[in-house]
């Protein structure tokens, strides 16, 4: 890397556009919906300084619910967008290529994890669960106000791969990785591969040799 | 085997462990350990002479003990690389072999282990298992009794490459056994040792009993099992040739097995379901169907690679459905049973998967990394004003931060793993984390703490760990209270104590301060950092006398929802156990101490300006409850 990929001048510092943030709160079929009406989250975070639009979605995550999201950031002329719906670990990726598709940088999409960490949890409690389903959609509003588009950085690859184990699935992994014409160093810790397999005799269900 | 060996694309190297793993995806540096075998690699050409000439004998692990090797050996005769190997533990330096390889001068003694290091682009983890040692379970007599054999010895006597060159024969006598019980589940499915279920077992014993039906028709053969597992394709078929070629199943876990000690026949008392009663039948022989259990270093290993492993020990996938080839950690990939038990076509089929993955990387010229990275405010640092300090490059674990006094820090940007060990600590608050300003924090935490604090309690929870815990309580419907407001930050590292104050002046009623197990640490020591400031700020609470409980530091791994739930269910507990008057003047009593500490927190850049701007979104939440 000759050159440090993040311009330090902007990147950290406070926006300067004006928040125009789309709220979407998903349904997700029964997951959210069926503890929480979505429309009382809806109409919360519509009042929210800084939204300019908040709609409820059967599932944001289908074509349908990324579409909406895709002709609102041209029709209300969104700068950001919250996704109130399920886990990070699940959407946040989906959600990014989505904004992304309509021309918005794709760190200026926040979610609220209202399924996993709200309706999923709190099915004892429909109530607490609508309240905890508004503050933390409340929360990505607010965070979503103060981000700031920021670029991947690109690195650079090393054209080798090391696959660590040499029993059948390492073996597998390196001879397929080679066979691509990527070069592999296999690494085994005891004096030869094979692994388990190589102690077997036959194996099932097809009875056949095992080295 | 061969084939990997003769690909001249794949460099196997036997007898080598990874000491260190550094760098990041497309970019790492693996150190490893090529131990010294004592033969060289470009020298022997496996004839084997040193082994005829070496006068020792020890026992051969390859064949579980049950044969004896050389000091001078190869594991098995189709060992690849076919590299000899002296074991120093057992030579007694008579040079015998040194005159037998004589010319090729292949042996050399003054071989050491030697460290090198390899710049590798995606790393595949296939580390395997290892079998359950049945010896602890006394019922069944392993170790004592000669005729209780495990699976894998059994694998080798009925082997034709084995000691016994395929005789099966009773080790006690050396006679022919001819009835046969495997015991199924055997340290599996047993809450002593390891609740789950090892996957390819029964197909396993499935299989030997067939070969043995096979090769000696006239032997008797029983499996003990609790339930019969066959989902794959063409095994509920296999299962149907076994009990039609007379293969008698037994269901019923065996309570014990006595011995005749003069002839050695067993005894097995168990329970069979079918019939309803209590029996006891006489064996020739059993064959103790073992767990597969992680490997004995799979904690190292987890360490080693920065990655996190599952109850009962393996490696932790990044997404049970969605990656579950990957590791948290980007460049990094999971194939076959160091993830979790799988019989051989799921193992080739994870082998396939893993490589793919990996050659995704492979294949690019550059690959993309969040930037999520650490930047310095240069107007800010007191290194530039002169001052000593450098905390920033002692709290980095990647050594991503370059610190001269005189001149502003700096972050390396490709080396930064955006941890925010550095924002958390730096007293100037002189560094901030991209998407995970102060800011931004703190935007969040006034709006989650808007309403009655007093009764929320706000859990800090790192990326990897901690939210993934809490992910799980939820997918497993595991309830706790409602009143538990969730933050995620990158890692324990960034939960500046600045952030923690605030909630409190704010009033937050408890604060979980939580983050991964210190040796899941998604960034090496980013753990060890928050969890130092953690109890430095439990002091701090203790001296102010806050009511203990209202700050509580927990390490909750990925797969601990049972354990967030349950946290923050006591946590709640705590607060109801403080009447609410009392916690309310505890608030205002600490608010003003809770202020002083905060007096730098305006300055930093942006924030002052931000929580104007939350003032407004806050306004409206309290209002719209106050008209509901």
């Amino acid at each position: 890397m000759s050159e440090d990929p993040i311009t330090k001048s902007h990147a950290a510092d406070f926006p300067q556009d004006e928040p125009r943030i789309g709220v979407y709160v998903c349904h997700c079929g029964s997951n959210i919906a069926g503890v929480i009406p979505p429309e009382e989250v809806v109409e919360f975070a519509g009042k929210l300084p800084g939204v300019v639009r908040s709609i409820d979605t059967m599932y944001a995550c289908a074509d349908s619910g990324q579409r909406l999201i895709k002709e609102d950031i041209a029709k209300y002329g969104l700068n950001r967008v919250v996704v109130s719906a399920c886990s990070v670990r699940m959407h946040e990726p989906t959600f990014r290529g989505c904004v992304a598709e309509a021309g918005m940088n794709p760190f200026l999409m926040e979610m609220a994890n209202i399924r996993e960490q709200c309706t999923w949890a709190h099915g004892h409690d429909p109530e607490g669960a609508l309240k905890k389903a508004k503050d933390l959609t409340a929360a990505a509003v607010a965070k979503a106000t103060f981000l700031t588009p920021l670029d991947m950085i690109k690195v650079p690859v090393t054209k080798r791969a090391m696959v660590i184990g040499g029993g059948v699935a390492g073996i597998n992994a390196a001879l397929d990785l080679a066979e691509q014409n990527i070069p592999v160093t296999l690494v085994e810790k005891e004096p030869t591969i094979g692994g388990v397999m190589a102690q077997l005799n036959k194996t099932f269900p097809t009875m056949d040799c095992s080295i | 085997m061969v084939d990997a060996a003769r690909q001249p694309l794949i460099e196997v190297k036997t007898f080598t462990e990874v000491e260190k793993v550094e760098g990041y995806v497309g970019n790492f540096v693996v150190t490893l350990r090529e131990k010294s075998k004592y033969v060289r690699a470009d020298r022997c050409n496996g004839c084997g002479a040193c082994t005829k000439a070496c006068p020792v004998e020890v026992p051969n692990d390859f064949e579980l003990g049950l044969a004896p090797r050389k000091a001078a050996y190869i594991p098995m005769s189709q060992a690849v690389p076919l590299i000899y190997n002296i074991d120093m533990d057992a030579c007694i330096h008579c040079y015998k072999c040194v005159e037998a390889c004589g010319a090729l001068e292949a042996i050399d003694f003054s071989m050491e282990d030697k460290l090198v290091e390899q710049e590798i682009g995606a790393i595949v983890v296939a580390t395997g298992f290892s079998h359950f040692d049945p010896t602890p379970m006394t019922e069944y007599g392993y170790g004592r009794f000669p005729n209780v054999i495990t699976a894998m010895e059994m694998e080798r006597l009925n082997n034709s490459a084995g000691p016994t060159h395929g005789a099966l024969i009773r080790p006690s006598d050396g006679k022919s056994p001819k009835h046969i019980a495997i015991i199924n589940c055997v340290g599996s499915r047993d809450k002593r040792y390891n609740t789950s279920c090892s996957n390819f077992c029964c197909m396993y014993a499935i299989k030997n009993a067939l070969l043995l039906k096979q090769m000696h028709p006239d032997a008797e053969l029983s499996i003990y099992y609790i339930d019969i597992r066959t989902p794959s394709k063409g095994y509920e078929e296999f299962y149907d040739r076994a009990r039609e070629s007379g293969i008698r199943f037994i269901q019923g876990r065996p309570s014990e097995i006595t011995e005749d000690p003069d002839t050695h026949q067993l005894f097995i008392a168990s329970e069979d379901i079918t019939l309803g009663k209590v029996i006891e039948r006489e064996y020739d022989m059993v064959m103790l169907n073992q767990a597969a259990i992680p490997q004995p270093d799979q904690n190292h290993m987890s360490s080693v690679l920065n990655v996190a492993q599952s109850p009962g020990g393996w490696f932790m996938e990044y997404h049970p459905k969605l990656r579950p080839m990957d590791s948290p950690t980007d460049g990094i990939f999971f194939a076959g049973a160091c993830q979790g038990p799988k019989d051989i076509p799921a193992s080739v089929a994870q082998g396939s998967a893993a490589a793919s993955r990996a050659s995704r990387i492979l294949h690019s010229d550059s690959w993309q990394i969040e930037p999520t990275v650490a930047v310095v405010w240069p107007d800010r640092c007191v290194s530039a004003k002169g001052q000593a300090c450098g905390i920033c490059a002692r709290a980095c674990p990647y050594g991503a931060i370059d610190y001269t006094k005189g001149l502003a820090a700096e972050v390396i940007t490709a080396k930064c793993h955006g941890c925010g060990a550095c924002v958390g600590e730096c007293p100037h608050d002189s560094i901030t984390q991209l998407h995970y300003t102060d800011a931004q924090v703190l935007a969040q935490i006034r709006t989650l703490l808007a309403i009655e604090p007093e009764k929320k309690i706000l859990a800090f929870r790192c990326q990897w760990c901690s939210y993934g815990g809490a992910d799980l309580a939820g997918t497993s419907h595991f309830e706790y209270s409602a009143n538990e407001r969730g933050l995620r930050v990158m890692c324990s590292a960034r939960m500046d104590a600045d952030l923690i104050y605030e909630a409190y002046r704010l009033g937050a009623g408890a604060i979980l301060y939580s983050g991964c197990h210190p040796q899941d640490c998604h960034y090496i020591t980013g753990q060890i950092s928050g969890a130092k400031r953690a109890a430095r700020l439990e002091k701090i609470f203790e001296r102010m006398q806050m009511s203990p409980g209202r700050f509580r530091t927990e390490w909750i791994s990925a797969a601990e929802g049972d354990k967030y739930a349950r946290i923050i269910n006591e946590m709640q507990a705590t607060l109801d156990a403080i009447p609410e008057d009392v916690l309310k003047a505890e608030i205002e009593r600490l608010r003003p101490e809770m202020s002083k500490r905060l007096t730098k927190m305006g300055e930093v850049p942006g924030v002052a300006q931000a929580m104007a701007q939350v003032d407004f979104i806050v306004d409206e939440m309290i209002g719209k409850e106050k008209g509901a």
